[in-house]
């Protein structure tokens, strides 16, 4: 197992850069879906500009409910109640003079499913652009070409922007909601388990568009995968039962856990 | 091992008769559909048979002397004729025997050269001798019962005779044309041409017991008279002459008889004159072989006056007999080249054409049932011909085009089925019925559809969980409802309650909706920071007391609006200025009440399509910025637009063949007007209201079955539609 992870770690790059600047912000973020249950506690966290962050922990810590609390997807729930405060760029997202759309805009977001809408691969990227009030056709054009180019999907449907979205493969459908998310020239992009319904290939190939865009883009991916997050990211923290334990450089809290919890995880000891 | 392989029997067996009960079932549903199409179309095909004739009968007759008149027992058992000599000889259709004669007294070398027999009258003949008597006769069919078998015996009676020569007795003298007519009360009617072109009428007033002569002559100008007819009805007498010129006299009043107007119907000699039951339709036939139908319609002047109708085919010669059914618009033309056509006038088709044989045909009659026809020639031949022609007034033309029926100024879709007497004319036109099927259809889909359509949207993407589960089966329990329910209630209170509130509901449904808009949209302008606060029934007691403010603004305003704009009243103000009436049952309740039998189903097929668009689809669509009605309108509408087709084509479907709301919420009159405030007749009500006006097998029956296979193929059609295009839909936009 550790020697799988130091495999995975191998390929990564070792943070050098010391100069970083935090993109988000969370101070004493508690969360509850109903009254009496809380699935966040006490949440504390920086995220960094253009490095990938990965939520690692056991099913049902707490891992999406968080990354939902970066771009407000929460709130569609009804009874939630949020404490706390979450800062993107400087800004407190739950201000009430924030609006949504504009948030959500900023940060992409890519799901567990892939998700793509039942229109044409054009229609699908060009969605986002177009409900943000982007009407030329040849600027929409030029947007989804960048996009699919970024989302490593433009040689492959170049040809056929017309047909369906749902004509592609599992893998394709989910790079293309990449490039969806893309699309919006997004700040941030939020992937919850981007590659847990996919094949090896494939997910092989997300993971190597995640390498490509983490030069331009802040990246936080929540994953059960620990080889996945040791391959990918710069950053990881190990949540538990709604509280993270341990947040660290990716390399060293998988070769030098602080935490007993963290290492007995990491090690398979349980999860 | 064995216990194994019993279960694994077990398990097959089972599977086996699982598989059997639901295909036959399976295919038992499509069967039954099938078969009641058939049947359908079993009971409707009839309609459109043509007309046939088989002889049933010749006749033996004596060659020697000539035969003058035949006729038969409305049962076609007992056949009699008369002959020059007078002698009426009875004939057992049946039994092929003779059964008998009787004689009517003849002077000495005395011969009969006409004979003509009441149209109005059963069994009463007046017949015309060489030597100037008119006779009438009566010749009865009495049926007898004897040991539950029919018998029918003739009973012969010599009424009354007189002599028309008066004192100008002159052997060249001679009478060319006879028309013999009785009315209801009483009075008879003789009237004849003489072989100078002479015009008389005899009438035999019944009340003063004498009889009145006219020689009318003089009053027509010209000479050349050549046919004439007594309509069924008694009032009129026409007369044909040689240049084509018809004239009218008015006989309604025994005591004063005057030429009341001249036409020209022909260029050529009018050579026989007939009237159809009802003494409406007049047929002309001239010398060339034209038949043409006339009646009376009001001209500019608002007068009657005899308009050419329809044209009939041509026979080749000289129209030489014209008779009238005793039953229906059927007539029997007959040339002198002894061609006989059947038309009928409704229709103004000529449904068909025989020929007994070649000779030339002197004397031709219905049976009194109309169900056969008799005919005699010149050489003495008599047939008797069985006619099947049950359905002669129901073609696909007089069903879906403009007939123009007795009485009516021009063409016209007219759904008339059954009046007041035997003579009436059916009137069955579908296309103001189907006008009617549409015309609610309409109204109801214009109300329910917006409703049915926002509220399921509300009721998914919007509302609150806990109103999703008050407002859904509230609503699938307004579907079941029963339709007699909605529509008493419509018949008997909305209806009264809109005629009352005319402007009022008129308002509401204008500016309710738009105040209402307003309103909501000012909501929307508070800042979302106080509105995240409320708890969520706040938005419905604003919207609720939003409706409260529209209706008390709307209703107070209401009535000085009516007053300044209106004169006070909407409706007379209508009917004032637009010359629009208003029905108290009318297609705004019906669209109203049939709106809320359809808006349940619109609604839940509706709602389910749209609660069955994935969450993650428009969980996508607002991550990516899009706000929740975006979302709405360009993600969960497209995905649910299959199923929403779907909803829409089955209210259609359900409005096109509910019954009792349409039946109970409108007058039923069957009008093509596409003012919202006329009632209608559906289909589907129309068949409802005319099943006790229609038996078995009669026509009526047969168009009804005729409109239940329009209905079930329109809703089957509109099934079908929603089914594919819906497929198609969910193919296109619902993959996921
Ligand atoms: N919409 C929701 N309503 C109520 N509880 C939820 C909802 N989503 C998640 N939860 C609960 O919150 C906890 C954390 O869930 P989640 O964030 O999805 O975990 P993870 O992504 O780490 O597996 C779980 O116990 C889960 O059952
Ligand atoms: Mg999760």
């Amino acid at each position: 197992m550790k020697i799988n992870i130091e495999q995975a770690l191998g390929k990564n790059v070792k943070v050098t850069d010391k100069k970083l600047v935090t993109v988000i912000r969370t101070n004493k973020v508690n969360f509850y879906y109903t009254r009496d249950k809380k699935t966040l506690d006490n949440i504390n966290i920086t995220i960094s500009e253009k490095k990938v962050t990965a939520f690692i922990g056991p099913s049902g810590c707490g891992k999406s409910t968080l990354l939902r609390c970066f771009n407000r997807m929460n709130d569609l729930i009804p009874g939630i109640k949020m404490t706390g405060k979450i800062e993107i760029e400087g800004n407190d997202i739950y201000s009430p003079d924030v609006k949504l759309e504009d948030l959500r805009k900023k940060i992409g977001m890519v799901f567990q499913k892939s998700n793509p809408f039942p229109m044409t691969i054009w229609e699908n990227v060009a969605f986002g652009p177009k409900v943000n009030g982007i009407t030329s056709k040849s600027d929409l054009d030029e947007i989804v070409e960048f996009s699919l180019t970024q989302g490593d999907l433009w040689k492959e449907v170049k040809d056929r922007l017309n047909s369906s979205a749902m004509d592609l493969s599992g893998g394709q459908q989910q790079r293309l909601c990449i490039a969806r998310a893309l699309a919006n020239k997004p700040d941030i992009i939020l992937m919850d388990e981007p590659a847990s319904s996919l094949d090896p290939i494939s997910t092989n190939k997300i993971e190597e568009t995640i390498s490509e865009l983490k030069n331009n883009y802040t990246i936080v991916i929540v994953t059960h995968n620990m080889q996945q997050a040791a391959r990918v990211s710069e950053y990881t923290a190990f949540m538990m039962t709604g509280n993270i334990i341990e947040f660290n450089e990716t390399s060293a809290l998988f070769t030098n856990p602080k935490e007993k919890l963290t290492e007995d995880y990491i090690t398979g000891r349980f999860g | 091992m064995s216990d194994k392989n019993k279960f694994r029997k077990k398990i097959e067996r089972n599977n086996k008769i699982a598989a059997s009960v639901i295909s036959i079932s399976g295919y038992g549903v499509i069967l039954s559909i099938v078969a009641l199409f058939a049947f359908l179309l079993y009971e409707t095909i009839p309609l459109f048979y043509s007309a046939s004739v088989t002889k049933t009968v010749s006749v033996p007759s004596n060659k020697n002397s000539k035969i003058i008149f035949g006729d038969i027992d409305s049962y076609k058992e007992l056949f009699y004729s008369i002959n020059e000599k007078g002698i009426v000889s009875y004939y057992n259709v049946k039994e092929k025997i003779n059964s008998g004669n009787d004689t009517i007294p003849l002077l000495d070398n005395e011969k009969i050269i006409l004979s003509e027999k009441s149209t109005t009258s059963i069994g009463r003949i007046a017949i015309v001798t060489d030597m100037g008597r008119i006779i009438n006769i009566k010749i009865g069919m009495r049926s007898d019962f004897v040991k539950d078998k029919r018998n029918i015996v003739p009973t012969f009676e010599i009424e009354n005779n007189f002599n028309i020569y008066g004192s100008n007795k002159d052997s060249s003298f001679g009478i060319s044309n006879l028309s013999y007519d009785i009315s209801s009360d009483g009075n008879k009617f003789w009237s004849w041409l003489d072989n100078k072109g002479n015009l008389y009428l005899k009438i035999f007033n019944s009340d003063s017991e004498q009889f009145l002569d006219y020689n009318l002559s003089k009053q027509t100008s010209t000479f050349g008279l050549t046919a004439l007819i007594i309509d069924t009805e008694n009032e009129l007498l026409i007369v044909g002459n040689n240049s084509g010129e018809l004239f009218s006299f008015d006989i309604s009043d025994p005591e004063d008889v005057t030429l009341k107007g001249n036409w020209k119907s022909s260029n050529n000699k009018i050579t026989k004159l007939a009237f159809l039951i009802g003494g409406n339709t007049l047929i002309v036939g001239d010398s060339k072989g034209e038949v043409e139908s006339w009646f009376q319609t009001r001209g500019e002047d608002n007068q009657l006056h005899f308009s050419p109708i329809n044209k009939f085919k041509k026979h080749n010669s000289a129209v030489a007999q014209i008779i009238a059914s005793p039953r229906n618009r059927s007539f029997l033309t007959i040339g002198e080249n002894s061609s006989v056509h059947l038309n009928f006038s409704t229709t103004s088709t000529t449904e068909l054409e025989f020929k007994m044989n070649d000779h030339s045909i002197v004397y031709g009659t219905f049976t009194p049932k109309s169900d056969g026809i008799i005919l005699v020639d010149n050489k003495n031949n008599l047939g008797v011909f069985n006619l099947d022609d049950k359905h002669p007034d129901v073609t696909l033309n007089t069903l879906f085009n403009k007939v123009q029926y007795e009485g009516y100024n021009e063409p016209e879709f007219v759904w008339q089925s059954t009046g007041g007497s035997d003579s009436f004319e059916s009137k069955f036109s579908l296309i103001p019925l189907i006008f009617g099927t549409l015309k609610g259809t309409f109204f109801a889909m214009l109300f329910s559809i917006p409703i049915a359509l926002l509220g399921a949207i509300f009721v998914s993407q919007f509302s609150s969980k806990k109103l999703a589960k008050i407002v859904k089966p509230t609503i699938e329990i307004m579907a079941a409802l029963p339709s007699v329910v909605i529509g008493f209630l419509a018949g008997l209170f909305f209806s009264s309650l809109f005629e009352q509130n005319l402007m009022l509901i008129f308002s509401l449904s204008l500016f309710g909706p738009l105040l209402m808009i307003l309103g909501i949209s000012f909501f929307g302008f508070i800042p979302e920071r106080i509105r995240r606060n409320y708890p969520s029934w706040v938005d419905i007691a604003f919207v609720f007391v939003l409706m409260c403010l529209v209706y008390i603004i709307v209703s107070t305003t209401v009535y000085p609006l009516e007053h300044l704009f209106f004169n006070g009243n909407l409706k007379q103000w209508l009917y004032s200025s637009l010359s629009v009436t208003y029905d108290q049952r009318n297609s705004m309740v019906v669209g109203f009440a049939l709106g809320f039998a359809v808006i349940p189903i619109i609604f839940t097929i509706t709602e389910d399509a749209l609660s069955n668009v994935p969450k993650s689809l428009s969980s996508a669509s607002l991550a990516l910025g899009a706000s929740k009605w975006q979302t709405v309108k360009k993600v969960v509408l497209p995905a649910a637009a299959g199923g929403i087709f779907a909803a829409v084509m089955l209210g259609l479907g359900r409005a096109i063949g509910e019954t009792m709301i349409v039946l109970m919420a409108t007058g039923n009159t069957p009008i093509l007007d596409l003012s919202p405030f006329n009632g209608f007749r559906a289909l589907s009500a129309n068949i409802a209201v005319e099943i006790p006006e229609a038996p078995v097998d009669g026509t009526l029956y047969r168009i009804l079955f005729f409109t239940s296979l329009l209905l079930l193929t329109f809703t089957f059609i509109i099934n079908t539609i929603a089914t594919f295009i819906g497929d198609k839909l969910r193919k296109k936009y619902a993959r996921f």
